[in-house]
């Protein structure tokens, strides 16, 4: 057995706008349907982080919480580099993930400095962008919503998708993939109403333990209903359903 | 005010042919016209009450608050214009006013009662001269306007500024103690608030953005001491009162503590606390507020999540073992990822899963181990089924659902519309 499993969830009181933080609990839930124990820790300083991390989930907050979320971020840097350094997957979304990037342009030209951990930076685009998020990536087909004031540049090289519906980093790709670092805009229970992520996830996260992952069979009655709510948007969005063959793209 | 004369009357026309167009609709146009010949009517009118004007406004708890409040005063014998909570708009205001104003644009009435949203409220404030401004409380609301408690404090401070005598102010929100400290003085703060034990009993807190840290005492203001189910205890002036509430949840005892503490500071020394507690304790449930309905003959309790905080509070409170759960979520809903830092593992066990977004409801009671047993996005199926089911050994029939699904659900059901929470 793998014994406990723990996955840290990020400044969850700054960090959890949209409900990013649940996708420690999408985790930690998938490894219980599973038959491995897994707890979610809640991390709102550097000595909460456990010792034994098993995977990392940081979510977005709002903009007039930015720097007091860096500061904190700052003090769990040579951690995080650490954690990210030995395979631990990370998963990173909106201003989190802007948060561990080069930096986050603001519209007035100054400048919030990141924590350096992946490669680009945000920058500022024209409108808000508040739509479905659709992109097709190495994973198969990905679905969610995104909410964000800032396009992202500098992830052209390694992102985690190409956009197929919605406005994603601003140049027809979304995301961006660094070693087991996983960022994207998709917010919110990305990993529930995707689980082919999650459970790559799970199977980085396993294999650290010199175990395999196999979904158990809760969890495959549950995909059954995200299925079913991914196919809703793309059906609202004129894609292909998911189904015999659609999907993986 | 004759000025206003030829305006009011071409209102009433209109509101006449409004009405012969479409009965019981129409409302707003008629104030629409009159606000357009004459902008000064709306503000003029409403500063003229000999009792001055209230404002109740926040985020939420806002329209059982100003019923609480209209019933306290017109149980002390004052006559109270007040506006359903649908006339939040400038339109509906006047148009509300219009059929009560005589031809000279005086209305009857010792005093008015205004619920207003906080937007609304902030652009027409510095028109209105408020004799009392009653504060609610700032949750975050609509996914579209996130980011935002910040700039629901900015309207609500302009609209306390305007305050002349008091601002009755809930203590456990932190936004609207810093909005209280800011006040001029001469202008009363009146506080209401609760005990750390009755905070207790909400492990989750009370929804508001920020809470404060320290809690009240029964020497600062009205005190929620104790709430058990709809029976609430408030501690004001050396008193215990013993109010019912219109529904289960620690969110109606609060509004109670506002509407008693504000009509104690708006009646001075008329206020009779008795009369008060006896007249907030007879406000009827709202439909979608805890009402229990008689439906095909099956008791069912209907409970309205309008935001993360509401679906919160209303999992919390209620009560345990409720074995016959319907959840439906509606397209009202644009973002489904807006409801998961909701905790619903509470539930335990929910029969239907419905409206237009039955699969993003459900798969976010998978993933907190409720029990889904079917997943119906035809809600007027689901409604039936629900409903045509034995009657539950423990709890009631409930039904829990976003706007949408409940106007879906009152249409199925050929249920009343009741006009007062249709916003
Ligand atoms: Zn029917």
């Amino acid at each position: 057995m793998t014994g406990m499993l723990t996955i840290a969830v990020l400044l969850p009181e700054l960090l959890d706008t949209n409900g990013d933080a649940s996708n420690a609990r999408v985790l930690a839930r998938r490894a219980e349907w599973a038959g491995h124990d897994a707890r979610v820790v809640a991390v709102n300083s550097v000595i909460e982080l456990p010792e034994q991390t098993d995977a990392v989930v940081i979510g977005s907050g709002s903009d007039a919480d930015l720097e007091t979320a860096r500061d904190v971020l700052l003090t769990l840097q040579s951690r995080l580099r650490e954690l990210v350094t030995s395979g631990v997957p990370v998963l990173a979304i909106g201003t989190g993930w802007e948060l561990l990037s080069w930096g986050i342009e603001h519209g007035d030209g100054s400048v919030l400095e990141g924590l350096g951990i992946v490669a680009g930076r945000a920058i500022p685009r024209g409108e808000r962008a508040i739509d479905d998020l659709v992109i097709s990536s190495k994973y198969g087909r990905l679905v969610g919503f995104e909410n964000h004031a800032r396009a992202y540049t500098g992830a052209e090289g390694s992102p985690l998708g190409r956009v197929l519906s919605g406005s994603g980093n601003g140049s027809g790709t979304e995301g961006v993939v660094m070693g087991e670092v996983f960022c994207t805009h998709l917010h919110g229970p990305v990993l529930a109403r995707n689980p082919v992520l999650a459970d790559h996830l799970l199977t980085i996260i396993l294999a650290r333990h010199g175990a395999a992952y196999a979904a158990g069979e809760r969890a495959t009655q549950v995909d059954q209903i995200a299925q079913a709510a991914r196919n809703q948007v793309a059906v609202r969005l004129g894609l292909a359903p998911e189904g015999d063959s659609a999907g993986n793209s | 005010m004759v000025r206003y004369a030829p305006a009011i009357l071409i209102g009433r026309v209109v509101r006449k042919l409004a009405r012969w167009r479409k009965p019981g609709g129409g409302s707003a146009i008629p104030g629409l016209i009159v606000n357009r010949i004459a902008p000064g009517f709306l503000a003029r009118t409403l500063n003229s009450f000999p009792g001055g004007l209230v404002i109740v406004t926040g985020s939420s708890g806002k329209s059982t608050t100003t019923k609480m409040l209209v019933a306290a005063l017109r149980a002390h014998g004052q006559t109270v214009f007040t506006n359903p909570s649908t006339a939040n708009i400038s339109q509906g205001l006047t148009s509300a006013l219009l059929e009560r104003a005589s031809i000279t644009g005086q209305v009857d009435g010792d005093i008015a009662v205004l619920e207003m949203d906080e937007g609304h409220g902030a652009l027409i404030a510095s028109t209105l001269l408020p004799r009392v401004v009653l504060l609610t409380n700032v949750m975050v609301d609509q996914i579209d306007r996130f980011h935002d408690s910040e700039m629901v404090t900015a309207m609500l401070a302009k609209i306390a500024a305007r305050a002349t005598e008091a601002l009755v102010s809930n203590a456990d929100d932190q936004y609207l103690a810093d909005i209280a400290a800011t006040m001029v003085p001469g202008v009363e703060i009146v506080r209401f608030g609760v005990t750390t034990e009755v905070l207790s009993q909400s492990p989750r807190g009370l929804g508001y953005t920020r809470t404060t840290t320290e809690r009240m005492t029964a020497d600062d203001g009205v005190l929620l001491t104790e709430v058990d189910g709809t029976r609430a205890e408030l501690r004001a002036a050396g008193h215990t009162h013993t109010v019912r509430l219109p529904a289960r949840g620690t969110h109606y005892a609060v509004d109670a503590a506002s509407a008693f503490a504000a009509a104690g500071s708006i009646l001075g020394p008329r206020f009779d606390a008795r009369v008060a507690v006896t007249a907030i304790s007879a406000i009827p449930p709202v439909f979608g507020r805890g009402e229990i309905v008689t439906v095909h003959g099956k008791q069912v309790e209907f409970v309205l999540v309008q935001n993360p905080a509401s679906f919160q509070l209303n999992v919390d409170s209620l009560e345990a073992g409720t074995e016959q759960i319907l959840v439906a979520i509606g397209s009202d809903v644009r973002d489904p990822s807006y409801f998961w830092p909701v905790d619903t593992s509470r539930l335990g066990r929910v029969l239907i899963a419905s409206g237009s977004k039955a699969h993003d409801i459900a798969l976010q009671l998978a993933y907190d181990d409720v029990q889904v047993d079917r997943i119906e996005t035809d809600l007027a199926v689901a409604l039936d089924d629900f409903l045509a089911l034995p009657d539950p050994a423990r709890g009631q029939k409930t039904i829990i659902f976003s706007a949408d699904s409940m106007r879906r659900t009152r249409a199925h059901l050929r249920l009343a519309t009741n006009s007062e929470e249709a916003a």
